[in-house]
């Protein structure tokens, strides 16, 4: 039997091979290289499953592939790490690509786009750095996956980069996420220079080394005698601030609503499963660092909570379906980073893994209501196209009540635990119960935009002609759909704790014994034993487990349909009208995202010093050294070949004057002058 | 038997001629000529040390030189030939191209 961990790297290369030939003959193949694409994720989708198989059938993988430098202090490798964690996103990641890919077929293709082969090239690259990073096995490797991710994020956000507004976004989000991945670097550069190593897994990883030390065994460095808990710290809020620079986080999501200049397809793919899940999937893949510094769990979660409530108000007046789904990304990615902080790894995955597919079709579904328009997005042109493309309406329905959190989609399940973990965990923690108040704060705000969209996309009368004649889509526009849409049913059903816990049935909670290593994994990743080492403790209201699990579904889903039903009674009707007027000067604040984009522009305006000096420092000092050496190089250089003069008697004479030099120099060392 | 600084003071005499050539004169089959005076001094004093050590190896490289030599006049004459059809001259201070 071949060994499914053997595969491991081919499931990254695949993708980067279908990255190559788009790139050199994607203009001689059919369809601008859409079937090399198509082929090797499906081909990476399939060695996922069998590689999760494998993971089930109790194995894990924890190897160094290859040492690309090594010191006396430590070394730096490429390595893969496969436990459950990672084979679960390695599947959903190879899914949500094939189906984006597929979906392209219909967005790009017959749109008749051009460029394809570059889109195709940039779609399989962005996959393959998704991947790299997903089975990376040290905090290098992901650090240097993480930014291929974010330069493909750039190559393919500004895809129509003759228009003005694409290249801008693609800039903005460039600068935006390295600002955070900048304090990532400090951080990888301070986990090296405190443990030695950057692995994740295993006796020596720095996680390992650090909850030694933090026990009182083993020694690790620390600036300037700073206490131990403090720099650990430190360290984890630097790498943090990758996290919220690619997670979208507040104050950096500013560059995700503008993203949406880039083809729909790669919305999808941005913000189901590559780059604005590698920020939550990080602290997720290092969670055995951050359980042990309360402070830091403590930012995560009031970030997360700040930002799920922040984001959803923005997404309340937005009158183009993309900025709504923009915003909810925002939103909920804030919800999984609040999951993270309340010591809910578990619950953080779920969502990860359940909103994946609910957002990866609530894309396609725009993508298909874009193309139906003729590339409109603005929802006041639409309405009414429910009957004109049923199966992009239930798809899509599907997954707005799984992003409202509806019982029993998707998104109900993973929600509901999230904020279960943020209240039972909260009750002693005033941040983290901020936090928790904030999320359900944010519930009824989803609901109410989400299906403001829905109505206003969906039901009504069509408010403009092409609304009134929508133009068709094929299979490989509805098929991605159908299979997301069973999933955005259905995926809530591998982890339904609430159940479990109120009916007293034993192991239908699938994630959780999954990501327990129930099956198989590597010791020290496993939920309990971040469990363990976390600093919560649990309280209950309402008198015990039961009744606090029952209150909690009950408010959170009570809030959602409230939410639905306002939006129900404002939006719902044959000819809606913008009722967001009425909220007066709040409506100019939230359309214009709190100012925020304005906000970031004026300090870089202020600190534009700062920059310049920056700049004269590295165009003068920096260059000025190398250009130095250069010159002198240069000018020694037109000196001295003045010497080769061409007449072969003064060589002779050079030779011989070398010779006696030669000579007298021996003589001198030998004695004979003395 | 002559002692063998002798021999050596006579290489030495020889191969400061040749050199004094090399340096002096611009006619390329002087150059010739003087090096090949260089070379013979060289000779001296392979066949004097060989002499003064009993040891044959000197001699036998003596005979190599002395090869060697012909095939380099050879190679001298043709540069010469060349020289002259390219410059219809042989003064070696003449083609100066080949310089910065």
């Amino acid at each position: 039997m071949v060994d499914a961990f053997a595969y491991v790297p081919a499931v990254v290369l695949l993708p980067f091979f279908s990255f190559l030939v788009a790139l050199g003959a994607g203009k001689y193949l059919p369809k601008g290289g859409a079937f090399g694409g198509i082929a090797a994720t499906a081909g990476s989708f399939l060695l996922s499953l069998w590689i999760a198989t494998a993971v089930a059938g109790g194995r894990a993988y924890n190897e160094t592939l290859y040492t690309w430098a090594a010191g006396d202090q430590f070394e730096l490798t490429f390595g893969a790490l496969i436990d459950p964690l990672s084979a679960l996103m390695l599947v959903i990641v190879t899914l949500v690509a094939l189906l984006v890919h597929v979906f392209s077929l219909g967005y790009m293709n017959d749109e008749g786009e051009t460029g394809l082969p570059r889109y195709y090239a940039g779609l399989g690259l962005f996959t393959a750095s998704m991947l790299g990073f997903v089975v990376a096995d040290n905090l290098l490797m992901a650090f240097m996956f993480f930014e291929l991710v974010g330069l493909c994020s750039y190559l393919l956000i500004g895809f129509h980069f003759r228009e003005p507004g694409p290249p801008s976004a693609a800039k903005k989000a460039f600068l935006v996420t390295r600002f955070g991945d900048y304090f990532f670097l400090v951080g990888v550069v301070a986990v090296f220079a405190t443990f030695g190593t950057a692995a994740f897994a295993g006796e020596g990883s720095f996680p390992a080394l650090a909850e030694a030390a933090l026990a009182g065994s083993g020694d690790v460095w620390t600036p300037g005698g700073l206490e131990l808990q403090t720099w650990l710290t430190v360290v984890g809020l630097l790498v943090l601030g990758g996290v919220v620079g690619k997670s979208a986080q507040f104050p950096l999501h500013t560059w995700l609503p503008d993203a949406m200049e880039g083809p729909t397809p790669v919305s999808a793919l941005i913000h189901a499963a590559t780059m604005v899940a590698a920020g939550v999937y990080l602290v997720a893949r290092m969670y055995g660092f951050y359980v042990l510094t309360p402070t830091t769990l403590a930012v995560i979660a009031f970030i997360g909570g700040f930002t799920a409530l922040f984001a959803a108000t923005m997404g309340v007046v937005k009158d183009e379906l993309k900025q709504v789904l923009a915003y909810s990304t925002i939103s909920q990615y804030g919800y999984m980073m609040l999951a993270l902080g309340a010591g809910g790894y578990v619950a953080a995955v779920f969502h990860l893994t359940t909103h994946a597919f609910f957002k990866a079709l609530l894309f396609l579904g725009a993508g298909s209501v874009i193309i139906a328009m003729h590339h409109n997005e603005d929802m006041w042109d639409m309405g009414g196209l429910k009957a004109k493309m049923p199966v992009t309406y239930y798809t899509f329905l599907a997954g707005s009540l799984a992003l409202a959190g509806i019982f029993p989609f998707a998104g109900f399940w993973s929600k509901d635990e999230i904020l279960y973990e943020a209240l039972v965990h909260g009750l002693n923690e005033p941040l983290l119960l901020g936090g928790y108040l904030m999320g359900l704060l944010a519930v009824p705000v989803t609901a109410f935009y989400t299906f403001r969209m829905v109505f206003l996309t969906f039901h009504g009368e069509p408010r403009s002609a092409t609304a009134r004649d929508p133009e068709p889509v094929r299979w490989n526009v509805k098929g991605p759909l159908s299979v997301l849409g069973t999933l955005a049913v259905v995926t809530g059903f591998i982890n339904m704790v609430p159940v479990q816990k109120v009916l007293g049935l034993e192991g239908i909670d699938y994630l959780h014994r999954w990501l327990d290593n129930e099956w198989g994994g590597i010791e020290g990743l496993s939920s309990h034993h971040y469990a363990d080492l976390g600093p919560y403790s649990s309280g209950y209201i309402a008198g015990g487990e039961v009744p606090t699990v029952l209150v909690g579904a009950a408010v959170s889903l009570g809030l959602a349909l409230a939410g639905l039903g306002l939006a129900w009674r404002l939006y719902n009707v044959a000819s809606p009208t913008e009722h967001t007027a009425k909220l007066g000067g709040i409506k100019d604040v939230l359309y214009n995202n709190y100012y925020l984009d304005e906000l970031q522009v004026w300090i870089a305006y202020r600190t534009e010093d700062v920059a310049g000096g920056a700049d004269t420092f590295d165009q003068g000092i920096i260059d000025g050294v190398v250009n130095g050496v250069s010159s002198v190089s240069l000018l020694g250089g037109s000196r001295v070949r003045r010497i080769q003069t061409g007449l072969v008697t003064q060589y002779a004479a050079m030779l011989t004057l070398g010779l006696i030099a030669l000579l007298v120099l021996l003589g001198v060392n030998g004695g004979w002058f003395l | 038997m002559v002692p063998a600084q002798w021999y050596l003071i006579l290489a030495a005499g020889i191969f400061c001629i040749g050199l004094f050539g090399v340096l002096t004169r611009s006619d390329a089959l002087y150059f010739l000529m003087s090096v090949e005076l260089m070379m013979n001094a060289a000779n001296v004093n392979f066949v004097a040390f060989s002499l003064y050590y009993g040891d044959l190896t000197g001699q036998v490289f003596a005979l190599f030189v002395i090869a060697l030599a012909a095939a380099e006049v050879a190679i001298g004459i043709g540069i010469i030939l060349v020289l002259y059809r390219n410059f219809g001259d042989i003064d070696v201070t003449v083609p100066t191209e080949m310089r910065w």
